[in-house]
């Protein structure tokens, strides 16, 4: 008995002071982070700080320095915060147009290295100055919310392609694959909107989708997809079809190993028609409008990518998935071998409903 | 045999075999054992997990046929073949095995704390609050010990479901092409792949303690079966999840993995789990330091209670001498060699030469 209450009361006075506190009370925690080149290839960086109002309003409390490489620049703005700034809060990750064009190697060490990062953090690039991005005031729950919510359920819901820290590391990591990361554009001082997606060849950003593309990049890289689409059926009428469930898939061709056949499959009800009368014959007319567009549009994304040497969707994967021993024979997929490649895009597309009226 | 006659309360029931040979193999290897198959065996890791375990079943059987042969622990083979003097001395080697094991541990541990969580953790005084917890187990006896084997399987269990979340992201064409790696590579995965499978070989040293041992080693196989599925699913979970560079950046692969999960009412659950893997590693060292003791009784006839205080005196002095990653790499390849020496190579050769002494003494 004598043996267990010193054990228990050892046990417990050693444990309770081992380590350092970290009072919530007491500590920045940093919810965004720009990062951008400043004018003599120094890192030009903010942080964004949330600070809870009594009111239940949120305080963005900005911290701007510069510094040589990302831990540099937050010791300089830990010089000039009153509380400790810690990471573990981090939701989003923005790199001005200047740095990711440069390439984002160095900026990106410390999200791989630092075990307190979060892996479901947002990454994304800017058109324009990051900084200014987190200058504006968006909602009343703070930038860092509000960007995290805006991705996300663009993400979840719309035709942004599902992105997050991890994801983007495993493919930036990879000679298989190229990594993507979706824009932002701050419109005025309360707004800011995903412009677009930046594709990334190693570290560097080299070229932008815009906006309308952004529905068939999603249909070509995400397993699993939804989004809203328009076709235009000649005559003023319209068709807006929204995509339930779609799935695509990439497999190569058994006779020609330099052929990529997509299948794609999308699921989806039209919620808004302009013409008279929704029929089945339409609704035939719309999918098949539908699924020329999207075998048209992908396979000009396809080439574009092709044209550029990057492989977003994740081709060489595939590539690899069908030859033995690729590593250590194909030196070169990227120059060589993709640039050879020739696509097949199969799209089925099924229109199940068509809202509550006919 | 000399004292090798326990008492029937003292021992413990078949099925235990199952969580004692189990808690003694998952301990603190799982956290990262990924990135050193990956590292040689390519996206076939898997294959060489699967092979390790089809290894470990006949080193088991073999396992429990030196200790049926000779009706008693390692100690008592020693002395069979070699007689008294040689076969103690022989058996004092283990010792050292199971001290450097049970430090390998710990300090492992200690450093995932130190990276993960809190970078200015004691040394010195966390693992003497872990020590005195382990004091305390072992004096409990071996029905306590295993019972903490039994708790250190069981209540970490809910962590494997967890993987779960990791899976909705798997890129399966990672896997694939199956075969891409020679034959070679997978087997330099395989032996890789033995730190984090040792540990079984501690039937060895229970044997005596287990109430109808035949009926035993039906659980034996099944702990077995059951880690290689736990690691091979985990391998795979891991290979669809990393690319192979970023796999072969991370040195705690399946807590990066645990950075993906995110409940309403946690934002990052790997310090969840590094906090529960306390419990985890709690049975490797209470075993291998009651082990270590327990062989200090049989060979130095020295009181267990007070073996135990020394081998716990004898980690809390060395685990200082540890201070970096380095020295803790270079511990962890150590034991992993001497625990594949141990296993693998050591093992069946005590049996060829039990089997001969039984033959001989039969005439």
């Amino acid at each position: 008995m004598i043996y267990r209450y010193f054990c228990i009361v050892v046990t417990v006075l050693l444990l309770s002071s081992c380590v350092e506190k970290s009072i919530i009370d007491d500590i920045n925690i940093q919810s965004a982070v720009a990062i951008d080149l400043a004018d003599d290839d120094k890192l030009k960086g903010m942080i964004l700080v949330q600070n809870y109002l009594p009111d239940q309003a949120v305080e963005n409390i900005r911290f701007t320095s510069t510094g040589k490489i990302r831990r540099d620049l937050l010791l300089n703005i830990q010089k000039k915060s009153s509380q400790q700034i810690v990471v573990g809060g981090l939701m989003v990750s923005i790199f001005g147009d200047k740095i990711s064009k440069k390439g984002i190697s160095e900026a990106i060490d410390a999200y791989q290295r630092d075990p307190g990062i979060g892996s479901r953090n947002y990454l994304a690039t800017s058109s324009g100055s990051a900084l200014k991005i987190l200058e504006g005031e968006y909602g009343p729950r703070g930038n860092g919310t509000y960007l995290r919510n805006l991705l996300e359920h663009n993400i979840q819901y719309r035709d942004v392609p599902e992105t997050n820290l991890h994801i983007f590391l495993r493919d930036y990591n990879s000679e298989w694959k190229d990594a993507f990361l979706p824009e932002l554009r701050s419109i005025n001082n309360e707004e800011v909107e995903i412009s677009g997606i930046s594709l990334f060849k190693r570290d560097k950003e080299i070229d932008v989708l815009p906006k309308d593309k952004m529905f068939y990049f999603k249909l070509l890289v995400d397993r699993h997809s939804n989004g809203n689409f328009l076709v235009e059926l000649g005559e003023n009428k319209t068709a807006m079809v929204k995509s339930i469930k779609s799935k695509r898939k990439i497999k190569m061709s058994r006779k020609n190993h330099s052929q990529m056949i997509l299948n794609i499959h999308i699921n989806g009800v039209v919620t808004e028609y302009t013409g008279k009368k929704m029929s089945k014959e339409i609704a035939d007319v719309v999918e098949k409008e539908l699924a020329k567009k999207v075998n048209a549009e992908s396979l000009k994304l396809i080439k574009q990518f092709q044209e550029k040497g990057v492989d977003p969707i994740g081709f060489g994967l595939v590539y690899r998935s069908k030859h033995r021993g690729a590593i250590k024979k194909i030196k070169n997929w990227g120059e060589n071998d993709y640039k050879n490649l020739s696509f097949k895009i199969n799209t089925k597309v099924d229109i199940s409903e068509s809202g509550v009226i006919e | 045999m000399p004292g090798q006659s326990i008492p029937d309360h003292l021992k413990i029931s078949p099925f235990l075999v199952l969580y004692m040979v189990m808690s003694m193999q998952i301990g603190i290897g799982v956290l990262g054992y990924q990135r050193l198959i990956v590292l040689t065996a390519g996206n076939d890791a898997w294959i060489s997990v699967l092979i390790t375990g089809g290894c470990i079943h006949i080193i088991i059987w073999m396992i429990y046929k030196i200790a049926e042969t000779v009706n008693g622990d390692l100690v008592s083979a020693h002395v069979y073949i070699a007689g008294n003097f040689v076969g103690k001395l022989l058996s004092s080697f283990f010792i050292i095995y199971y001290f450097i094991y049970s430090l390998t541990v710990q300090r492992s541990y200690l450093e995932v704390i130190q990276v993960w969580m809190f970078p200015t953790m004691n040394i010195f005084w966390f693992t003497l609050a872990y020590m005195l917890l382990c004091i305390y187990i072992i004096y409990g006896g071996v029905r306590t010990v295993i019972g903490i084997a039994f708790f250190g399987i069981v209540l970490p269990a809910y962590l494997f479901p967890v993987f779960g979340f990791s899976l909705q992201l798997a890129e399966f064409n990672h896997l694939l092409p199956i075969w891409n790696n020679s034959l070679k590579d997978i087997l330099i995965g395989s032996y890789k792949m033995s730190l984090t499978f040792i540990g079984f070989e501690v039937v060895l040293f229970f044997y005596p303690f287990i109430k109808e041992p035949q009926k035993s080693k039906k659980w034996a196989h099944l702990a077995i079966l059951l880690t290689t599925f736990l690691y091979t699913s985990i391998m795979i979970i891991t290979i669809t999840y990393f690319s192979r560079d970023l796999l072969s950046r991370s040195v705690w692969a399946t807590l990066t993995m645990w950075k993906i999960v995110n409940f309403p009412f946690v934002e990052r659950f790997e310090y969840i789990g590094i906090a529960t893997w306390s419990l985890v590693i709690l049975p490797n060292v209470c075993m291998s330091i009651w082990i270590s003791s327990r062989l200090l009784k049989r060979i130095f006839n020295l009181q267990q209670k007070k073996g135990v205080i020394i081998m716990a005196a004898a980690t809390l002095i060395a685990i200082n001498f540890l201070p970096t990653r380095a020295e803790v790499s270079l511990l962890n390849d150590i034991t992993g060699q001497i625990g594949f020496v141990f296993n693998f190579i050591y093992i069946p050769l005590l049996l060829v030469v039990v089997m001969i002494v039984k033959k001989v003494k039969k005439r």
